[in-house]
């Protein structure tokens, strides 16, 4: 009985930490106001070297307007989310490798844009596909390099034998 | 009457064989997707963009209706046997739809929201059909200075209310702002934010964005924090509902068409506030309180008719205004604006038949979803048992394909993965992509009707607020920035009151 008043004289005096402030979007808030801090002034600078149209408003006023809302935001976006970074409690764990798997992923992209011209759609959506795949945790296997060929396959025959979008063709036609 | 004529007519289009199927692989699409879990109809519409690249504008806007209202059904799918909402609006089905399920009753479940949907959609589109010209000819006689202050009131709605927070919406427009403003001035033809990029000359494209802060932000999102294991609940007998259910269900069906369309209908309203609104006003009614938090059906009918009637309303805003009021209302008129067509007042006017043809194809939608649904509910329970690594592959190959489709270059690939990124860092930090989407489509519009006011007025800014119409919509825009931010004040000022109140002397 005892023990139990004292536990509830404890939970009285240490209120339980808010949850609903993660440290991991605390922070990625910080990280986004910073960016918009960065980009305000660019596209100020931007902005003035515009030459006037003789109206009321020409075309740098919008964006002169744009970069210091986009400061002031920012600004006070990253400092909301500084202070709240303080008293932010950690949520959900990431995947481990996490920074690198986004990484590997930007890369695909990236590699995706540089072969498609010359090796094709399906080729190179069937690797995106796989490689996709294995980044978020998919089973090597054969159904896996199959499955990807047969979706960019129909999407192939879907999208540019269908409906008529040209998509890229590689050595082999397709 | 006249009304009803122009919608005959817009019958007659729908019923042709060829719009027929494009609504069926729209609804068939549309439900599939909504069904996946984390692919909301947001998403969907975004995604299925470039399919109709090729397509007459009338088909396409029919595969789109098909796919929003089809999405709408789908995601109750997936709340009531997966407990995973794929947007906030399906939060209640997922809470007591879930429930249900658990006890075994996922047929029943599934069959009062796809019923409550069909009652509700029908009725939200028979409402449509009758308020939008009424609103569109309210509409006509707006002028530049009333075009800037509706701007500033859709800004302002979205800020506030499409987000966890006013700043939070806030920096999510002026993004989308920004981006809208990269390219060539189309006045004067100065280029702005290109930094000598000649591949962003033309400017970046609509489609590639919504792409890549919707469906490429959550693909990395995923590959970041795992795709997680949910449990299927079983589905063991046909989506039909008993006598029982279905004395509880209808006047919760009814209730929730009668909030959401209205509701749905405001600039600032959107899908979520009458779902909860229906869930508490069906807990407060209920005969069955007891059950609510364990699975009453009530819970679900209510709520689920009130989401797809505000889908409904939604429509009316962005038919009549051009004023999106949720996400997948801003990716539509992304849709409409790829086929040179800007909703607003002269959409009647000027395509009177075209718009007429999509409202009578809701109708038509609708019917298709029902046969759909209920007889197949065990096929698309069966889509839940696919891999999400396979779905999120899929989505990412679609998202590639896409943007290739908008841009045609390798250029806007590289730009699709920025911008993905950008989504993934959007994601990370509770800012939410809708706004960004709204301000990338109006904010051009926004400064066009700006500098044609300023025309008029020979550069005085009094034009902005000279008539009453301009004046009430700056008052709105001011409301919806002053409530979100005066709100939390005066609770906390009330229950401080309170607490001292009750403390004893």
């Amino acid at each position: 009985m005892t023990t139990g008043m004292n536990e509830q004289a404890t939970a009285a005096a240490e209120p339980e930490p808010d949850l609903s402030c993660d440290r991991r979007t605390a922070l990625s808030s910080a990280i986004f106001g910073g960016l918009m801090v960065v980009a305000g002034p660019v596209m100020i600078v931007d902005a003035r070297r515009l030459p006037g149209d003789g109206s009321a408003m020409g075309p740098a006023v919008m964006p002169f307007a744009l970069g210091v809302l986009l400061a002031l935001t920012g600004f006070w976006l990253m400092w909301r989310s500084l202070r709240d970074l303080r008293s932010a409690v950690r949520g959900h764990p990431l995947r481990s490798h996490a920074a690198l798997r986004v990484g590997g992923l930007a890369a695909a992209l990236v590699a995706f844009a540089a072969v498609l011209p010359f090796i094709g759609y399906v080729a190179a959506s069937a690797a995106l596909f796989v490689v996709t795949a294995l980044l978020l945790g998919a089973p090597h296997g054969w159904r896996l390099y199959a499955g990807g060929w047969a979706l960019a396959a129909l999407a192939f025959l879907t999208f540019d034998r269908l409906i008529g979008l040209t998509l890229p063709t590689g050595p082999w036609g397709f | 009457m006249e009304q009803i004529m122009l919608l005959l007519e817009g019958f007659a289009g729908a019923l042709t064989p060829m719009h027929l199927l494009w609504a069926l692989i729209g609804v068939t699409i549309g439900t599939a997707v909504g069904v996946l879990p984390g692919i909301g109809p947001a998403l969907t519409v975004a995604l299925l963009l470039p399919i109709t690249f090729r397509l007459e504008a009338s088909a396409a806007l029919i595969l789109f209706a098909g796919i929003y209202y089809g999405g709408m059904y789908g995601g109750s799918t997936t709340s009531i046997l997966l407990n995973t909402p794929g947007e906030s609006a399906s939060i209640i089905a997922a809470i007591e739809g879930n429930k249900m399920a658990r006890a075994g009753r996922a047929a029943a479940a599934l069959a009062t929201a796809a019923i409550g949907s069909f009652v509700a959609g029908t009725i939200g589109t028979v409402a449509l059909t009758f308020l939008a010209p009424a609103v569109a000819g309210f509409a006509t006689g707006f002028g530049p200075p009333e075009y800037v202050a509706l701007m500033a009131v859709a800004f302002t709605t979205v800020s506030a209310l499409l987000g966890p927070n006013l700043l939070k919406g806030l920096a999510g427009l002026l993004v989308g702002i920004t981006i809208g403003l990269i390219g060539i001035d189309s006045q004067t033809g100065q280029p702005r934010l290109v930094f000598g990029m000649e591949s962003l000359l033309d400017g970046i494209d609509v489609v590639i964005v919504v792409v890549a802060l919707f469906a490429l932000g959550e693909t990395f999102a995923r590959v970041m924090t795992g795709i997680g294991r949910s449990t299927v609940q079983p589905l063991r007998e046909r989506a039909t509902l008993s006598r029982s259910d279905l004395r509880r269900s209808w006047p919760a069906w009814l209730r929730g068409t009668a909030l959401g369309f209205p509701i749905g209908s405001l600039p600032a309203g959107g899908a979520e506030i009458p779902t909860f609104l229906s869930y508490t006003v069906e807990k407060r009614l209920s005969r069955h309180r007891q059950e609510f938090g364990r699975g009453a059906i009530e819970g679900v009918a209510g709520p689920e008719a009130a989401n797809n009637a505000a889908a409904a309303g939604v429509l009316v805003p962005l038919l009549t205004i051009g004023l999106p009021t949720s996400a997948t209302a801003a990716v539509i008129l992304t849709a409409f604006q790829s086929y040179g067509l800007q909703p607003g007042p002269a959409l009647f006017e000027e395509s009177g038949p075209l718009v007429w043809t999509l409202i009578a194809s809701l109708y038509v939608g609708n019917v298709m979803l029902l046969l759909l649904n209920l007889p197949l509910a065990k096929v698309w329970a069966r889509l839940l048992t696919i891999p999400p690594h396979l779905i999120y592959a899929a989505v990412l190959m679609f998202s590639a394909l896409g943007a290739y489709a908008a841009g045609g270059t390798a250029a806007d690939l590289v730009v699709l993965c920025a911008l993905g990124l950008l989504g993934l860092l959007m994601r990370e930090a509770g800012i939410p992509p809708a706004p960004a989407v709204v301000g990338l489509i109006l904010g051009p519009i926004a400064e066009q009707q700006l500098r044609r006011a300023l025309i008029l007025s020979e550069g005085n800014p009094s034009i902005l607020v000279s008539g009453p119409i301009t004046i009430v919509l700056w008052i709105a825009a001011a409301l919806s920035l002053l409530v979100p931010v005066l709100l939390p004040v005066v609770r906390r000022r009330r229950s401080t009151l309170a607490r001292a109140g009750g403390e004893p002397k």
